[in-house]
């Protein structure tokens, strides 16, 4: 009897395929479970600061974290300002494979007797215009009705094998163009 | 007569199922935005504010000499002392060529915080060849507080009480940014 047989098979097969659910439940925990951890480590990456390829940032014991503001970032190669490479160093001879900073920044990048970085005040006291020009225009004001005033943050992003040397000279140029706050960033330990 | 057979079997049962499909499909698509949104680097900072001298400040640190703890980090050691003379200057060797023994800096450094527990800010004044590795690491030893540190306790004065420190020096400012070594 093919025909009965048949018919009884595809009763069967009707009904498997009717009563087959999958089962979303353990689905679901698992899903809640991953939204809760993304959710619990989230409130610590709230700043967009972006870094260079290759740059080996230091390990920190510090627990701050630091807000958005623009950034300086410093590598043995040259030194970016906001994305853009804005001086190149000059490597020395003995630079490759070299653990140690070995760099120099050129003369005619320099003023005021090699503390200041030309290219850098530029970008900088551009920025600072730009930033005041911003809070003029908005509505928020201070107490007196003034414009509020340019926080002059800046963070600073170097390699561990960057000489203070360098540092010094960002911090100097930086305070020449408005900006009074450093913030430098490492890694953190516990990261 | 025959009994009329059970109905229990034949009475349906009514499930309640949840649809969980839209939540599901919620989940999916706040996890794949909080992945994409997610810095995995954990990125901490120090802060650090450009000195300021003004002839009020100079006038009144003559007026009365404050402890303005300096750490002079030079090519071969680090030494820590105060313009004023109100610690007795110490030295540490570096542990090996540009790299300062951060473990006894901190130590001494928690040493004059319990004399000086109201004290907060430290003079960093780095050789111009220190890296920035070493430099952070210099900057966490006078600041940071370890778990294991013994607690220092100083007097709040806008409350009156008796507060845990909860940093070492934690304000850091550089004493050699015009180039003078």
């Amino acid at each position: 009897m093919p025909a009965r047989q048949s018919i009884r098979h595809r009763r069967a097969r009707r009904k498997l395929v009717r009563d087959f659910e999958l089962p979303l439940t353990s689905m679901m925990d698992m899903l809640v479970i991953i939204l809760v951890f993304l959710l619990k480590s989230y409130s610590a990456s709230t700043n967009s600061f972006s870094s260079v390829q290759g740059l080996k940032l230091p390990i920190s014991k510090s627990q701050e974290i630091p807000p958005d503001s623009l950034q300086v970032v410093v590598t043995p190669e040259g030194l970016n300002f906001e994305d853009q490479r804005i001086v190149q160093f000059v490597m020395k001879a003995d630079a490759v494979g070299s653990s140690e900073g070995t760099y120099e920044l050129r003369s005619e990048d320099l003023d005021e007797e090699g503390l200041r970085i030309r290219s850098l005040f530029d970008a900088l006291t551009r920025s600072r215009e730009k930033a005041e020009l911003l809070r003029a225009k908005a509505k928020a004001r201070d107490e007196s009705g003034q414009p509020l005033p340019f926080d002059g943050v800046l963070a600073i992003q170097a390699d561990q094998r960057v000489r203070y040397e360098t540092i010094r000279r960002i911090m100097y140029t930086a305070a020449a163009a408005g900006y009074k706050t450093f913030r430098f960033l490492a890694m953190s330990r516990e990261g | 007569m025959l009994r009329r057979p059970s109905a229990r079997r034949k009475r349906e049962i009514n499930e309640v199922q949840l649809n969980l499909v839209p939540i599901l499909d919620a989940m999916v698509t706040l996890i794949a935005f909080l992945l994409y949104t997610m810095s995995f680097l954990a990125i901490v900072s120090i802060e650090s504010p450009f000195p300021e001298a003004s002839p009020d400040i100079n006038r009144k640190k003559l007026e009365t000499p404050p402890l303005q703890l300096t750490l002079s980090v030079r090519e071969n050691e680090t030494e820590i002392w105060s313009p004023f003379q109100k610690i007795e200057p110490k030295k540490f060797p570096h542990l090996e060529p540009g790299k300062p023994d951060t473990g006894s800096i901190h130590e001494a450094l928690l040493a004059i915080k319990q004399q000086f527990p109201q004290e907060n800010q430290v003079v960093v004044a780095p050789h111009p060849a220190l890296n920035y590795d070493a430099l952070i690491g210099v900057m966490d030893s006078a600041r940071t507080l370890e778990a294991t540190d013994p607690p220092i306790y100083y007097k709040n004065e806008s409350t009156g009480m008796d507060e845990a420190a909860k940093t070492l020096f934690g304000d850091v400012v550089f004493g050699n940014l015009l180039g003078e070594e």
